[in-house]
């Protein structure tokens, strides 16, 4: 059976990185793909063919009119499979879809393989604890989850363009403020040194950024310290309704380890703890724990770390 | 102001059991109305108290849901609507398409809001799916709802930004949990919460002619936690030392 697959992204890297599944189902199934951006991305796109929907006003400003532009060049390619970057946005715009072309939709799905003419993949559910297996017949929409596969590099091939004129959204955009870039790059970050309810204050912080900056780390936290407390800001909040994160190392200091923190770093290669409560679930979800005070494990490992650079 | 919120009973994630062959024990778990719901009937009971109203709480659900009705009540919602059916024997589609049906049955409402994700499959479709099918303005991922006369103005917490956004109600609205902390229902709320009105509606009632729902999961499993869990007591010189010998071991800590 050959399918017809499109690997669409409001944001052109994650485009290419559902590119990637996109082209590993083509290549299963003799089928194509056709990696499909917003407005001005053509250029910045993945794959041989490519193919950019554009509206009088920008589509990336709204869900909504990306959602009806999609849904008119969906209409004419007829893709039997649309994967969708599952962010904030691409979850949206695919539900959306799903409705307007009355197909069944998923969110968050990884491991993706066509069985018998249905698309199958796997979610995390119940906060990470289960794994489900999803199935749906073709037509559909799978919102696939970022930033675990890697993503094909821009290609030269020209985009097909589809404008679609005047679009209305109920909704309007009057203003869009970015985090800073840089300061915090979690998702990307090779070794995270994160902080929990065990700091006993703000000033105390340093401790755990000492270490991070010792190892060349990023800084993470659970959600106490930045919904609740405020000590770093909301980016900076690790788990299931913050950041998921992969890092080589995921250092859990003074984090209890609830079910919803560990959903968002499981995927790292070694997660290590130190808490002082040798019954708290993050040492279940670790390799490496050491039971003790951070106040007085961390200085001591710092330490340590600064002998062997010398 | 007429308000509606989405809720969602589900089984509580953190006291799930999984039997010694990965199978979760589903039948009979502990249950609780989905963690980030309770952020929603939050917002919505400080907009009653902001604009006068009437606070309405709608699910899908098996007739256990009651009880999350019932917390939600006790929160300080007025009445209640419970469309019977089971929501994990149907994809997220049809449950939109069923609550769609019930707010368009009791509204109009002037905001209709829902949390992000529920606890327990955290899809996040049903309230974008919601907007499409209402054909109202929605508006996700929101920290920040600022009502004033017929319009609203709305801080979405995106991945690398946050967006101000407006529109005219009325306006489907998911909320993230740092919109506000929920409030404990005191005693006297929870016993009065079984007193307050609660209409039952059946899925053939709200879709007539609608074929049989189709489940999108087919089977869960407990998540392989296949870490070392190599624990390290005593002097913190000593512990240190040995997680940061581990660690080097591993091959994860620059050189």
């Amino acid at each position: 059976m050959s399918v017809k697959i499109w690997a669409f992204s409001e944001s052109p890297s994650v485009a290419n990185e559902v590119a990637s599944v996109a082209s590993a189902i083509a290549g299963a199934t003799a089928g194509g793909f056709a990696v499909v951006g917003l407005d001005d991305s053509g250029s910045l796109l993945a794959g041989e063919e490519k193919l950019v929907v554009r509206a009088d006003s920008p589509l990336s400003a709204s869900p909504e009119a990306a959602a009806s532009a999609l849904e008119a060049a969906a209409k004419e390619a007829n893709p039997d499979i649309i994967l969708v970057g599952s962010t904030r946005d691409g979850k949206e715009i695919a539900s959306r879809l799903a409705v307007k072309l009355g197909r069944p939709c998923a969110s968050d799905v990884f491991s993706v393989t066509l069985v018998d003419g249905a698309l199958q993949g796997k979610r995390n559910v119940f906060a990470g604890k289960l794994i489900a297996e999803v199935s749906m017949p073709l037509p559909c929409i799978v919102a696939l989850k970022v930033g675990t596969n890697p993503a094909l590099p821009a290609s030269t091939a020209k985009a097909t363009e589809k404008t679609v004129g005047a679009l209305a959204s109920k909704t309007k955009l009057v203003e869009r403020r970015e985090k800073q870039k840089g300061t915090v790059d979690l998702r990307g970050a090779k070794l995270i040194v994160s902080a929990g309810r065990g700091i006993k204050k703000k000033e105390d912080l340093v401790l755990v950024s000492d270490l991070a900056t010792a190892l060349g780390g990023a800084v993470g936290c659970s959600r106490p310290l930045s919904a609740d407390m405020g000590w770093l800001p909301e980016e900076h909040h690790i788990g299931l309704t913050g950041v998921t994160v992969r890092p080589d190392l995921y250092l859990a200091v003074g984090i209890s380890g609830q079910l919803q923190h560990v959903a968002g770093v499981k995927d790292s290669k070694v997660i290590a703890a130190v808490n002082t409560d040798k019954s708290a679930p993050i040492f279940e979800a670790s390799d490496y724990g050491v039971v003790g005070d951070l106040y007085t494990v961390l200085p001591a490992m710092l330490k340590e770390i600064k002998e062997r650079h010398h | 102001m007429k308000i509606a919120v989405c809720v969602k009973h589900a089984v509580d994630e953190t006291e799930l059991k999984v039997d010694s062959g990965g199978n979760p024990q589903l039948k009979g778990a502990s249950t609780k109305m989905s963690t980030f719901d309770k952020n929603a009937v939050e917002e919505a009971l400080r907009l009653k108290a902001a604009h006068q109203g009437e606070v309405v709480i709608v699910t899908v659900g098996t007739p256990e849901a009651k009880k999350t009705m019932k917390e939600a009540l006790a929160m300080g919602a007025d009445r209640g609507v419970l469309v019977s059916a089971d929501p994990m024997a149907m994809d997220t589609r049809r449950t939109s398409e069923l609550l769609a049906a019930a707010l368009k049955k009791g509204g109009p409402y002037d905001i209709i809001l829902c949390s992000e994700g529920s606890s327990d499959m955290y899809s996040g479709l049903v309230p974008p799916m919601l907007g499409e099918l209402l054909g109202l303005p929605y508006v996700g991922y929101a920290k920040m709802i600022d009502v004033s006369g017929q319009s609203a103005k709305v801080e979405r917490a995106l991945e690398d930004s946050v967006e101000v956004v407006e529109a005219l109600l009325p306006l489907v609205v998911s909320v993230v949990s740092e919109i506000n902390e929920p409030r404990y229902p005191t005693l006297i709320q929870i016993m009065q919460a079984g007193k307050k009105p609660m209409e039952d509606l059946t899925p053939e009632a709200l879709l007539p002619g609608a074929g049989p729902p189709v489940p999108l999961v087919k089977s869960m499993k407990a998540q392989a936690m296949a870490r070392k869990r190599v624990v390290f007591e005593g002097p913190p010189e000593e512990t240190a030392k040995k997680l940061v010998d581990a660690l080097a071991a591993e091959g994860v800590l620059p050189r």
